[in-house]
């Protein structure tokens, strides 16, 4: 009876990330466009919901959206932003460019429909303990180096912010 | 009634399409930022669909997360690339006030 | 045709379900919001001998009402040069997770709205969406005091957020799952958790009290400082909204505490009356709500050096610690509740005993300038 609502939830959730993600790519008001990325990342949450990846789909809000976004509008309050013309490079070879995009964006669309399978897992079930034991079982060693990656990058930041006459 | 496969990897590559063109056009560092942002939420989507794909084929499990652990592994990055790239950026607008990664382009210190 | 319960069909229930629940929670949020405020006033008023509100009503019970009504009749003011969308949608951004958040809470035996088997990372997610809002608000309020109130909520929400999802992280190892309903049912007796984790408790009570902008952590809405941070510029049923919201994540955060550390909806006498866990889970919860409000009556806020120092240089340290230490000896012992009990009350002691050690020094300074500032106001009030 609801088989209907998951073409139209993935619907609404494609529209919101393609349209909100132009919009991050086309305005030129910075802190509508880092509300419109946390919008993406929120549909693309909806999206790794309708696959079922329920934890993934929690990672994605509490990372980017409750994180992310936040260090973004940081970054827009701590600088002067302003605004000019789209850069110097495209700046008259822009229908070329446009078109080039096109011709190379389109036959990877167009591959990519070329799935026909449906992509929803047929027995439903939580990816927390499958993932959670492939993480600490086969990616072990990966995870831990990520976790020095992520020290490396907390260090990093700190350093480089961090004022010298202090 | 159900969405193919094709579907959500259009989707992702559509974004991040959307992403790259951002990177190259936009001249803004942190625009640039939140588009690479973009590209790697892309690519978290195809590898999403195509875990599930794998785990509907019955590899092994029935639930093949290795697609997702991948997921986790672009979160991370995704997070140390924000924190390093805003560092980066505030400390190139301490030596000079702007964003603009045009105005930004002598590697004198 | 199947039949489900109350003899209503099951794809109607469901509907039918969905309707109630979300009505059900509207009405809990609205009247935990009116009883708070009401119990908050009151209760600092006894704690700085004072009366609280009594005018309307019978002991000022229908004030909260009186108030409400006020400011839903406000006129709706927005500054000229606020950014307009942003700035109505920052409370709904900020209101709306924590009306969620009431879906995976236990309330009572098969009395929860979703028991989902990723619950507390569903609210820990939806916890941290609140600071979108407040930095949104600060943001499009366009004033400095506003904006400095956001940026400050900014830090210290991702601050506190790490503490305290370390904290949460503990008692998962512990229990085994993120189900609430799982830990809820993994301590029946009355050896609940806190008995077990306390120093996981404490790094989230201490978390919880940042999170929720309550003293001595409020400084994103430093009423002296700031004039009320990211709320200056905000009025009305606004306002009304922001404050709402903060009540709301007051009693989420609560019975988070409540089910995590002391047991959920178990109590005397649920075996045999189920809806009996429902009062004991409500008092349960109110019990933390109370105790923040005398923290609040209590301590006087930090500066923000402090916060951010405490945070990153001790909580985050210890609870590091913590897990460490509860991930090996889960591994080392068949039943671990003991060497867990015994580590854990170490950390306990460690933080209450040593924090005040490596502060001896300023310690000591602030008591000899106390006692000297009351020498001279008793030689003055001396006859």
């Amino acid at each position: 009876m609801f088989d209907f609502l998951e073409p139209l939830f993935f619907a609404l959730f494609a529209l919101g990330i393609i349209g909100a993600g132009a919009a991050v790519v086309l305005l030129r008001r910075i802190t509508a466009q880092a509300l419109l990325m946390a919008l993406t990342f929120a549909c693309m949450a909806g999206m790794f919901l309708l696959l079922g990846a329920e934890t993934i789909a929690l990672f994605q809000v509490l990372i980017y959206v409750g994180a992310i976004t936040i260090l973004i509008l940081f970054g827009v309050m701590f600088t002067k932003q302003e605004e000019r013309a789209y850069g110097l490079f495209f700046q008259k070879q822009a229908p070329l460019a446009t078109g080039l995009a096109v011709i190379v964006a389109l036959p990877v669309v167009i591959l990519a429909f070329s799935f026909k399978d449906p992509a929803t897992p047929s027995a439903r079930g939580s990816d927390l303990i499958p993932l959670a034991t492939s993480l600490f079982t086969d990616y072990a060693f990966p995870f831990e180096v990520a976790s020095v990656l992520l020290l490396a990058a907390l260090v990093g930041a700190i350093v480089l912010v961090k004022r010298d006459d202090q | 009634m159900t969405v193919p496969l094709g579907a959500y990897i259009a989707v992702s590559a559509v974004l991040f399409f959307l992403g790259a063109a951002g990177v190259l056009v936009r001249r803004n560092a942190v625009v640039i930022l939140m588009c690479v942002e973009l590209m790697l939420n892309a690519s978290n989507l195809a590898l999403v669909a195509f875990a599930r794909r794998a785990g509907q084929l019955g590899a092994g499990s029935g639930l093949d997360q290795r697609g997702s652990v991948f997921v986790v592994f672009v979160f991370v990055i995704a997070a140390a690339e924000v924190a390093v790239g805003l560092a980066i950026i505030l400390a190139a607008y301490r030596n000079r006030p702007t964003v603009n990664v045009d105005d930004i382009h002598e590697m004198k210190g | 045709m199947p039949i489900g319960p109350f003899g209503i069909d099951p794809t109607i229930w469901a509907v039918l379900r969905l309707v109630i629940a979300v009505a059900l929670t509207i009405f809990l949020v609205l009247n935990g919001a009116l009883v708070q405020i009401f119990l908050e006033r009151k209760i600092q008023a006894v704690m700085q001998d004072r009366v609280g509100p009594y005018h309307t009503g019978p002991f000022g019970l229908l004030q909260t009402f009186a108030d409400a009504i006020k400011l839903l009749g406000k006129e709706d003011i927005r500054a000229k040069l606020t950014d307009a969308p942003f700035f109505l949608a920052a409370p709904a951004i900020v209101f709306s997770p924590m009306v969620a958040s009431f879906v995976v809470l236990p309330f009572g035996p098969d009395f929860t709205g979703v028991n989902l088997n990723v619950g507390l990372l569903y609210l820990t997610t939806l916890g941290s969406m609140t600071v979108l809002g407040i930095v949104i608000a600060g943001w499009a309020s366009n004033n400095k005091y506003s904006l400095m109130g956001g940026l400050r909520s900014a830090g210290q929400l991702i601050s506190y957020e790490v503490p305290g999802i370390l904290g949460l992280v503990t008692v998962v190892l512990y229990v085994g799952s993120l189900s609430m309903v799982d830990i809820t049912n993994a301590q029946p007796g009355p050896l609940v958790n806190a008995f077990i984790l306390p120093f996981a408790f404490l790094t989230y009570f201490i978390a919880a009290l940042a999170e929720t902008n309550r003293n001595p952590f409020d400084l994103p809405e430093a009423e002296s400082e700031l004039v009320a941070g990211f709320l200056t510029e905000y009025s009305g049923m606004r306002w009304g909204v922001f404050f709402l919201a903060e009540y709301g994540e007051v009693t989420v955060v609560s019975a988070i505490m409540a089910t995590l550390w002391f047991g959920g909806w178990h109590g005397p006498g649920v075996d045999a009356v189920p809806l009996l866990g429902v009062i004991w889970f409500t008092l349960k919860t109110y019990f933390f709500v109370l105790l923040f409000m005398w923290i609040r009556a209590t301590l006087p806020r930090l500066r923000i050096d402090q916060l951010m120092g405490f945070c990153w240089k001790v909580l985050i340290p210890l609870a590091l610690v913590n897990i460490l230490l509860t991930a090996v000896l889960i591994l080392a012992f068949p039943d671990p509740r003991l060497p867990i009990a015994v580590a854990n009350w170490a950390l306990v002691a460690l933080l209450v005993v040593g924090l005040p050690f490596t502060q001896r020094r300023r310690l000591l300074r602030f008591r000899t300038r106390t006692r000297e500032s009351v020498g001279m106001r008793d030689a003055r009030l001396a006859p």
